[in-house]
């Protein structure tokens, strides 16, 4: 046996345990670390007495109140609108080919960063934005642009359009993807046939024969989206007021403040954050509890149709909307980042020039590169530690226990807020002066859940068979992963690849946190332009944001094809 | 010290003795003050070859404020120079805001990292020199072993030894000198304010199209001292120089309540009502190229053609001074105490006080900084390279820069207060 | 033969029904995969039999107004005088019934045929169900899960369910092919009987010679 086959068992026995110390210890420590500042302990201050300072401090504050409540209102609002816009969808296009169009234009939002829709969003609102524009001053009557709050609106309006926009694309896609199981979609699909054959208008017919199947899987992407909602730092930090911003805003802005006793204040804060997060996502529990009593005797009483053709041609108007709104925001985007001098009822700049490119593309070389090598360390060790998990799955005969499937999804749970800036002190105390592998290590936590959920199911799902085949024939467990299982699974690595690529692309809190400020990425930069000074380099770094994830999964699309073309050649002459 | 003390006070008769022992004293002292020189000389020197030959070949971590690309390609530049000439690596870290490096040292400092320190030279002046100082987070008295600080002539030029009225100590070297500078778009107002009581009266009759920063951006404190300054001026001296000396209680009651009154009126007609304060000051530009605003200022002049170049600042725009004074400073560049690099740090701060490259940033198309250094100090060649360059956009020649009264910074503590009263009146919206 | 009072208006029952197809050719992307025309009176059943990929479900799939892409269809369909050809799906009142029963797992057993009935008073339609589910053996099963039923109790509430929706026609797309032969011949004789007592027209289409024998009626071969 080669040394590879040999070593390759064990590798795989201690796989899912380092997966899960990668995962769980950063986190938790983070957790510790934010907890015994919040408690008063904070060695660095000569303070090591556990006292509730913090947390009076934090009630102090003015418009504590208001930053809580608008951390709530804004992640409840935007989820419900993203999940009624989906079911409304989802409804109305169920046997229409539309939902397969609709699945084809949104998946690319998708990988969109949150900083970078923030930023197309806050663009098309502004008052010299698109939108303005498009209807000065024929329809307005605005010679100057108007004086109106959008964004940073106090009630959170703007956060609200933005959050909404970027969740949607990924519920749906979710649900999508649900219906896409050979088995689950397909009896769904039948039983909305035959709802349609008694009578059931198709909305109807979807509302009460498929979402009460459909629901529970939607259940924890739709809780996780809103978690992140009420912990969000890049869509408030872009589009949301600061007096006061949302906590999750006021928080960072606390920890980085020069006066360290703040960092008190910021740990009760984070605290404070996470119960919020428990708060909101109590509430939904809630509401679905509510919304199951009042619908269940709705169920069996006979009625056939609510209204459902308005209610489709209102889906029709909001779909339209929707692709509106974001069709209108990148052109502004790409019209920004060639623009001359653009005066503004002008629909159009007075010049197109290259300039804003060249200038950004001479800035961005060391965060480009960074950006780049960050993304494929991280995905590349979420690749290996998924697969050999997943192997360790099939050694052991049986499958992670839900502890462990809960505890992959722990960086997604917990607002990052809340652990990250324990996890940097933890990091200090450790003295790890290696900043690129912090910053991999901080992005490895929140690409090893997405891998792990892609690859997954593709992973078991592979026939054994194969296997059993493979090791009558004499093949170690070693040649059977690399010879066997690999090649077979092409398609989905790479997809799953180009997924973590761009969710450590669209990574900003841990690469500023842990980055100390030394490591730029595009999404930092991009971040740090967006309230700037100048618009046309923002749109650059906005767009260019946009076109890394593409390029990553233009790759995934390319290369298996390439990679079994060449194996075959290779067979075939061999 | 004891003997000469002997000598003078005890009534000891001494005949001959004390004649030889004062010619002895008076030798002795001027050996020590010639192998002091000598000393000083062969340290002075052997100090910065020794610094010189420590420093060449590393890498510099540059912690300064990134929001202006105009800035960052000259410390490109001054990276690619570097580079040259000692093979030192330059990197520039960019900031937010100044106050992200001293927190770094500060929590460096408490975690007992005396010696390898992430930031090797910030970019710095006021209040968060002020802090640094407090905290002991800056390397002392290292300035006056670079050769070309003497360029700067800071034996007839005070401003280069103190920082906003807070003697520097040694511990940050000057880079260069900026006012506050009013600029406007000449098509949405062919008449800007010249006073800050003209001001109040322009937004009047231009509601929506001016505003100020939130604080503590540094704009927006700049902007509030410098009405400060000028709400006060009628006050006699002696409350006026309380501006200059840490802010009281006391002085506080007698100076600020001009301001409070001042923007009480003046914030129904500034843009978006001053229900909202844009964090950072880079902003006001930005919007004033979107038509938003009509009116705004900055630190920076040579800004303003350079975005007009860039296309981010309408045609129209055009800057100048106001008539009743212009708020302005030195800023500085400093060491912290336990900087990795702090040799090749020194280099990299007398490299940025060479005539070459202080004439470069003094460019308006490059950054339009005005340098620090004293002309009686260069040569004729030297002094040929500050004249300005080819006449670029109308908006760099700044109207009314002669007849503009420099005004200087208050004392820092006065930064601080503002901001947090300000917070505490405005801050949070009711 | 077993009658279930219905309790709501029954008109199919006393009227002639009648299902016509009129001169039918379905296409799949420009070539033609069948035509067919046929008239089925009230209780009668049309076999309908060939190998996969003959467009058997295709032409369910017209039947019911669910053609997909990249079919496209000529004819009409005429169901009880109206021309139904173009006519909504959930609006043609022509009943479904497939190999799996496709009972809705969310939903009890007297949900399933409850969601099925025309809106009617509560106590109405519970007398109804427990009716026909004691008339099909079924009696007692109201509140069961649907996964906890055996496949054959599953397939007749499947049956309840249609039939108690009152469908004007009734497809039937290999409905017993799951069912082991024992009860595949008690089912079908339940499914046949009633489609004659309730006077329905009825397609079905199969793979089983038995099932056409069983049907008595015309038989097309594609």
């Amino acid at each position: 046996m080669s040394t590879v086959a040999r070593l390759f068992n064990p590798i795989v026995r201690i796989s899912p345990f380092i997966m899960m110390a990668l995962l769980v210890m950063p986190v938790m420590g983070g957790l510790i670390g934010v907890m015994l500042p919040a408690f008063g302990w904070i060695p660095a201050l000569d303070q090591t007495s556990l006292s509730l300072n913090g947390f009076s401090q934090l009630w102090q504050t003015p418009g504590i109140g208001h930053m809580a409540l608008l951390s709530i209102g804004t992640s409840f609002v935007s989820t419900f609108l993203a999940f009624l816009i989906t079911i409304l969808i989802l409804a109305s296009y169920f046997t229409s080919p539309w939902l397969g169009y609709i699945q084809r234009l949104l998946g690319p939002i998708l990988v969109i960063p949150h900083a970078a829709a923030a930023i197309a969003i806050g663009f098309l609102i502004t008052p010299s934005g698109m939108i303005s524009r498009l209807v000065s001053p024929w329809l307005s009557g605005w010679n100057a642009p108007p004086d109106w709050l959008y964004p940073h609106d106090a009630m959170g309006l703007s956060i609200i359009l933005g959050l909404t926009l970027k969740e949607l694309p990924f519920l749906l896609l979710m649900a999508l993807g649900v219906l896409a199981q050979p088995d689950l979609g397909q009896t769904l699909r039948a039983q909305h046939k035959v709802a349609l054959s008694l009578g059931y208008c198709p909305i109807t017919a979807f509302f009460k024969v498929v979402l009460p199947s459909l629901y529970p899987h939607l259940r924890l992407p739709i809780l996780a989206v809103m978690a992140y909602a009420s912990a969000s730092v890049e869509i408030p930090l872009i589009l949301g007021p600061n007096n006061p911003p949302t906590l999750a805003v006021a928080i960072m802005q606390w920890f980085h403040d020069v006066d360290l006793s703040l960092r008190i204040k910021a740990s009760a804060g984070a605290i404070l954050q996470i119960q919020l997060t428990l708060f909101v996502l109590a509430c939904w529990w809630l509401l679905e509890g509510l919304v199951c009593q009042f619908a269940k005797s709705m169920l069996t009483n006979g009625r056939r149709d609510y209204g459902g053709a308005i209610i489709q041609k209102i889906t029709h108007v909001i779909t339209a909307l929707m692709m509106t709104i974001i069709g209108l925001a990148l052109v502004g985007m790409l019209l920004w980042s060639f623009a001359g001098f653009w005066h503004f009822p002008d629909t159009l700049p007075q010049q197109v020039v290259m300039l804003h490119w060249q200038t950004a593309l001479q800035q961005m070389h060391t965060p480009l590169i960074d950006t780049v090598l960050i993304a494929l360390c991280a995905t590349a060790l979420a690749i290996s530690l998924t697969l050999l998990t997943l192997e360790a799955e099939q050694h052991s005969g049986k499958s992670l226990s839900l502890l462990g499937s809960v505890l992959i999804y722990l960086p997604l749970l917990i607002p990052s807020i809340a652990f990250l800036f324990g996890l940097v002190w933890l990091l200090e105390q450790v003295n790890s002066q290696h900043t690129f592998t912090n910053v991999v290590l901080a992005h490895l936590l929140f690409v090893l859940p997405y891998v792990f959920l892609s690859l997954a199911s593709s992973y078991r799902r592979l026939d054994p068979r194969f296997s059993i085949v493979a090791a009558s024939l004499g093949a170690t467990k070693a040649k059977i992963f690399f010879r066997i299982k690999l090649p077979m699974l092409i398609g989905p690595i790479f997809i799953a690849c180009a997924l973590g690529l761009a969710i450590s692309f669209s990574q900003y809190l841990p690469t500023l946190l842990t980055g100390g400020g030394r490591i730029n990425t595009i999404t930092t930069e991009a971040v740090a332009l967006a309230n700037g000074g100048s618009r046309r380099i923002s749109a650059v770094y906005a767009l260019m944001q946009m076109i890394l994830p593409a390029l990553g999964f233009l790759l995934a699309w390319l290369l298996p094809k390439m990679i079994t073309k060449m194996l075959i050649k290779r067979h075939q002459q061999g | 010290m004891r003997f000469a003390k002997w000598m003078l006070f005890s009534k000891t008769p001494k005949p001959k003795v004390h004649i030889i022992a004062i010619t002895a004293l008076i030798i002795s002292v001027c050996a020590c003050l010639w192998t002091g020189e000598a000393d000083a000389k062969t340290t002075g020197s052997a100090t910065w070859s020794d610094i010189e030959a420590r420093g060449i070949n590393q890498d510099v971590y540059f912690h300064a404020w990134g929001g202006d690309p105009q800035i960052n390609r000259y410390i490109q530049w001054v990276a690619k120079q570097v580079k040259q000439q000692y093979q030192i690596n330059l990197h520039h870290v960019k900031l937010t805001d100044t106050s992200e490096a001293v927190s770094r040292v500060l929590a460096e400092k408490s975690a007992g990292n005396n010696t390898q320190g992430q930031v090797d030279l910030v970019w710095i002046n006021g209040e968060n020199f002020a802090a640094m100082a407090k905290h002991q987070l800056l390397a002392p008295n290292w300035v006056a072993q670079l050769p070309n600080f003497s360029l700067t002539d800071p034996d007839n030029n005070p401003a280069m030894t103190r920082d906003f009225g807070v003697p520097t100590q040694g511990m940050e070297a000057p880079w260069g000198k900026a006012a506050l500078t009013f600029y406007y778009d000449s098509l949405a107002t062919q008449s800007p304010p010249q006073t800050l009581q003209q001001l109040s009266e322009w937004v009047k009759q231009h509601p929506g199209r001016f505003t100020y920063p939130k604080p503590p951006d540094f704009l927006a404190t700049s902007f509030l001292k410098y009405a400060l300054i000028v709400l006060n001026n009628a006050q006699p001296e002696a409350i006026k120089n309380r501006l200059y000396q840490p802010a009281t209680a006391q002085s506080q009651a007698l100076l600020l309540p001009v301001l409070w009154q001042y923007l009480d009126e003046l914030h129904p007609y500034l843009w978006r009502k001053g229900r909202h304060f844009m964090s950072s000051g880079m902003e006001l530009r930005r919007l004033i190229g979107d038509g938003e605003l009509a009116l705004a200022f900055t630190f920076s002049a040579a800004e303003i053609p350079a975005a007009v170049a860039r296309f981010e600042l309408p045609d129209s725009s055009r800057s100048y001074r106001m008539q009743d004074g212009s708020l302005s400073n030195v800023h500085f560049i400093a060491i912290p105490y336990n900087a990795a690099h702090a040799n090749s740090a020194k280099l990299l701060v007398n490299f940025l006080l060479s005539p070459q490259a202080q004439a470069k940033k003094q460019q308006p198309s490059v950054w339009g900084d005005i340098s620090v250094l004293a002309t009686s100090k260069l040569t004729a060649e030297q002094q040929a390279w500050f004249n300005p360059s080819a006449q670029s956009h109308p908006s760099a020649t700044i109207a009314n820069q002669a007849i503009s009264p420099a005004l200087s910074e208050p004392d820092p503590s006065w930064s601080k207060v503002i901001a947090k009263l300000w917070l505490q009146r405005y801050g949070v919206m009711q | 033969m077993q009658t279930f009072a219905s309790t709501a208006k029954s008109s199919s029952t006393t009227t002639a029904s009648v299902l016509t197809i009129d001169g039918l050719i379905l296409r799949r992307q420009q070539q033609d995969l069948l035509s067919l025309s046929a008239t089925i009176r009230g209780g009668e059943i049309l076999t309908i039999m060939g190998p996969s990929g003959s467009g058997k479900s295709t032409l369910l799939n017209w039947l019911t107004g669910m053609l997909p892409a990249g079919f496209s269809a000529e004819g009409q369909l005429h169901l009880n005088g109206q021309n139904i050809t173009t006519t909504a799906s959930h609006l043609r009142h022509i009943g479904l019934l497939y190999q799996d029963p496709l009972l809705f797992p969310h939903l009890s057993v007297a949900g399933n045929i409850g969601f099925a009935m025309p809106p009617s008073p509560k106590a109405q339609r519970q007398t109804a169900i427990s009716e026909a589910l004691t008339q099909v053996g079924l009696g007692g099963l109201e509140q069961r899960n649907p996964q906890s039923l055996s496949g054959g109790q599953q397939a007749r509430v499947a049956l309840l369910r249609v039939l108690l929706s009152q469908p004007k026609a009734i497809l039937l797309d290999e409905p017993f092919s799951k069912l082991d032969s024992q009860l595949r011949q008690e089912i079908r004789q339940l499914v046949f009987d009633q489609i004659r007592q309730h006077q329905l027209p009825a397609i079905m289409v199969t793979h089983d010679q038995t099932d056409a024998d069983a049907a008595q009626g015309q038989v097309i071969s594609l």
